[in-house]
């Protein structure tokens, strides 16, 4: 736009020339007509931010609040899944400890303490299926049946002299399993076993098991024997003379 | 709407305060469980412990104490009864031992009967009626 007075460039807002300094006359509505324009600007945004700052304190208080929830349900998530992280970082722990272990573990299996051994591989969490420890797979296997067998025994023979068995028919039973689930196993894994590197003491622990069975239930070699080829009822029959019977 | 909004804001603030709540909980049970380790877990067996014991089932106290001899850690107040176990299981795997003529592991066994019968001296009398349980386990 040009100003009618100089012929200078001026602008639309421009109250005089800037060139001639005449008062522009000609855009005095335009610039009326900008200038309310700002105003009602200014009042909404006024308005605005009194909207914003009255709302403030909700909007903190619901970010506090998805913060919170997130926060819950995180917590609620660990305490559900402890067993798994705990588990996880023993076994982490138990890698990180290997030489350590495997001397323990070695002190157990030379003491011929193979309960010791499961209760030690329990405690701490040992992986037996994965490296460094997937070479005790085998002997950990039998020590688990081992260990119930000694476990079966050892609850239906030893009690005081007032004691209040719980079920000793249920004993009776259990104690059958667990001495024909450990010779089983026994057998059917013989020719793994004479190839494990641990093989030793998988032996050692048959031996046990069998002076076990020989000391608490009155089964030498022979009848050892005879109570393994023996049928399930004839087995649980022998036992509940031994078992119940005789100790009342 | 300025009466709505206030009651939105109180109500919030109690929902936050209902939460915060909620996440100390949650944060000391998740705390408390990551500590754990497999027998404070299983809240069964000190329970069971003491109820065989009243009941003179030493062999079953035996057998669900064997963790202490892998060496779990125990919760404190249980650690009486795991002690119980453990001597009364020693006492019934030594026969064992000796059979299979282990006699360094023998020895050691005895070592930590004669240790745990001095660290709970208040307990002779149970310690006595195990030994005899022991006894009358064997059958040869």
């Amino acid at each position: 736009m040009k100003c009618i007075s100089c012929g200078g460039e001026i602008g639309l807002t421009d109250e005089r020339c800037p060139h001639c300094g005449r008062i522009i006359k000609e855009t005095a509505g335009h610039r009326n007509e900008l200038k309310t324009y700002r105003e009602k600007n200014e009042t909404a945004k006024r308005g605005l931010a009194k909207v914003m700052d009255g709302n403030v304190p909700l909007v903190i208080s619901a970010v506090v609040m998805v913060a919170l929830i997130i926060a819950c349900g995180i917590a609620l998530y660990v305490g559900e899944n402890a067993y798994h992280f705990r588990s996880d970082a023993m076994r982490k722990d138990a890698k990180k400890n290997y030489d350590a272990y495997s001397r323990e573990i070695r002190d157990y299996l030379d003491a011929g303490d193979y309960t010791g051994f499961a209760a030690f591989k329990e405690a701490h969490n040992i992986a037996e299926w994965e490296a460094p420890y997937d070479d005790l797979d085998l002997l950990w296997e039998m020590a688990k049946e081992y260990d119930w067998l000694v476990s079966e025994v050892e609850s239906s023979v030893m009690f005081g002299r007032d004691a209040q068995r719980y079920r000793p028919e249920g004993d009776v039973a259990d104690c059958g399993r667990a001495i024909r689930r450990f010779y089983e196993e026994y057998e059917d894994k013989r020719s793994e076993i004479d190839g494990d590197p641990y093989a030793s003491y998988i032996h050692d622990m048959k031996a046990k098991a069998d002076i076990l069975l020989k000391v608490y239930l009155g089964l030498d070699d022979a009848a050892r024997e005879t109570f393994l080829a023996a049928s399930d009822i004839e087995q649980e029959a022998y036992l509940e003379e031994v078992l119940i019977d005789e100790k009342e | 709407m300025k009466k709505n909004k206030k009651v939105i804001f109180g109500v919030s603030v109690a929902v936050n305060i209902l939460l915060a709540l909620v996440l100390l909980v949650a944060a000391v049970k998740a705390g408390a469980e990551l500590k754990f380790n497999y027998v404070e877990i299983d809240t069964i067996t000190p329970d069971t412990l003491r109820s065989n014991l009243e009941r003179e089932n030493y062999g079953v106290v035996a057998s669900l104490s064997r963790p202490i001899r892998g060496g779990a850690e125990i919760a404190e107040g249980d650690l009486d009864y795991y002690r119980l176990g453990e001597y009364a299981d020693l006492l019934f795997m030594k026969e064992i031992y000796a059979e299979a003529g282990n006699a360094v592991t023998v020895q050691s066994c005895e070592d930590r009967l004669a240790e745990i019968r001095a660290e709970m001296p208040d307990y002779g009398s149970l310690f006595d009626k195990i030994d005899l349980s022991a006894e009358n386990a064997k059958r040869e």
